[in-house]
């Protein structure tokens, strides 16, 4: 075997030590790490960068329809408050007594032998109408004509309303003797209250409990 | 598996503690001040570009379905105009009254007036910009008939006016004419 001198043997192993330096390694390492780290950010800025043009163009496209929007949904605010307005009123229109038929109808019941003296009417709260109708009445029974008056007003009331309740509220017979068609006939003060509900008239607003479930019907 | 065994001077291990120190303030100003800031600003505006989206395509609802209701109020609008033109500009006791009397004289009944009994606000927040007045209407002498076709006029042109009360008592003096006196509600805007 032949003898080897290695006479350069400081030499090498320093430079062996150079290449194997840790703080260099480790320098390259993190200079490695930092040019990937960096291609990383510059690739995430670049999609940031395209996101970033995304967005205005939407804020572009937001901006141009706003103002539209805005008027649109301030229109839509007024047409609702429009309908619901007028839906109220529609409501106040249709719920509105009418006094021209009831005083029609009226008129249809007074007889020749009467003649009404007075008339008060109230509509109330819950649309019920309540009238007071004050009169005299002559004729050999001076009480049946009022009677007649208080029927035919009831028969008559009855066709347009509802509830209809008519009821003396006085009845009295007056000395006075009245002239109608050449014979003398005596005569009767009445008052006569008459309450009816329209069509539009509220319910009660506590309905009695319901005793019993309602049947289907067959 | 074989093991490797490294020997390090102490210069050495000096040198690799700095280097792992290095790589770890790296990596944390690399995370705080770059990656993580760009990737917030991401988010917020991919979230913002979102919203936005969403906005633009609520918002062509929104103008389809103002479209629609615009189609459907129109009668609603029209009759709400109609409504409204019945209460001309200016104090309603200042119209109020003549418009009565005039209106009662075209009905053959004289010497008609109103007056003014109290004036309100509405209780429903659909009628916030309406006013109640209650009108006191009296006929000093009108007969039965003319009187009943003039009621029937009123309620007929005047849609948002609602008589409460009536009252008709017979002339002691001319029984065949009546004095009447009504109580009249109406809806007039606010002005």
């Amino acid at each position: 075997m032949a003898l080897h001198l290695n006479l350069l043997h400081e030499e090498i192993l320093q430079q062996r030590q150079r290449q194997r330096d840790p703080l260099k390694i480790g320098m390259m390492v993190i200079a490695g790490l930092g040019a990937l780290m960096l291609l990383y950010y510059l690739w995430n800025a670049y999609k940031v960068l395209e996101i970033r043009n995304r967005f205005g163009q939407a804020q572009h496209d937001w901006l141009k329809v706003e103002p539209k929007v805005t008027a649109a949904q301030k229109r839509s605010a007024e047409l609702n408050g429009i309908i619901s307005t007028t839906k109220v009123l529609d409501g106040m229109i249709d719920s509105r007594f009418f006094w021209a038929p009831f005083l029609e109808k009226l008129s249809r019941c007074v007889a020749l032998n009467a003649q009404l003296t007075s008339i008060d009417g109230t509509v109330q709260e819950d649309g019920r109408i309540t009238v007071l109708i004050e009169g005299l009445a002559a004729g050999r029974e001076p009480r049946a004509a009022a009677e007649e008056l208080r029927q035919l007003l009831l028969e008559q009331l009855g066709q347009s309303y509802k509830e209809v309740k008519v009821e003396f509220k006085t009845l009295e017979d007056l000395d006075t003797i009245v002239k109608i068609g050449g014979s003398n006939q005596a005569m009767a003060r009445f008052g006569i209250n008459a309450t009816f509900a329209t069509e539009a008239a509220k319910p009660s607003p506590t309905p009695g409990a319901r005793s019993k479930a309602r049947e289907p019907k067959s | 598996m074989k093991a490797v065994k490294i020997n390090l001077s102490k210069d050495q291990i000096k040198k690799v503690l700095l280097s792992s120190a290095g790589f770890i303030v790296l990596v944390y100003v690399y995370f705080s001040f770059f990656l993580g800031p760009l990737n917030k600003s991401r988010d917020t505006m991919l979230a913002q570009i979102d919203d936005l989206q969403g906005k633009v395509a609520n918002s062509k609802n929104e103008l389809t379905k103002t479209a629609k209701l615009e189609k459907q109020a129109e009668t609603a609008t029209s009759r709400f105009a109609a409504l409204k033109a019945l209460s001309p500009e200016g104090a309603p006791i200042a119209w109020f009254p003549p418009r009565i009397k005039t209106f009662f004289a075209n009905q053959e009944i004289d010497k008609a007036t109103a007056r003014l009994e109290t004036s309100s606000a509405y209780k429903e927040t659909d009628l916030a910009n309406w006013m109640r007045y209650n009108w006191i209407i009296e006929l000093p002498q009108a007969d039965f008939s003319t009187l009943g076709k003039a009621v029937a006029a009123l309620e007929n042109a005047e849609p948002l006016l609602s008589i409460t009360r009536f009252t008709a008592k017979a002339l002691p003096e001319d029984p065949q004419f009546q004095q009447v006196t009504m109580v009249a509600s109406t809806a007039m805007v606010k002005r």
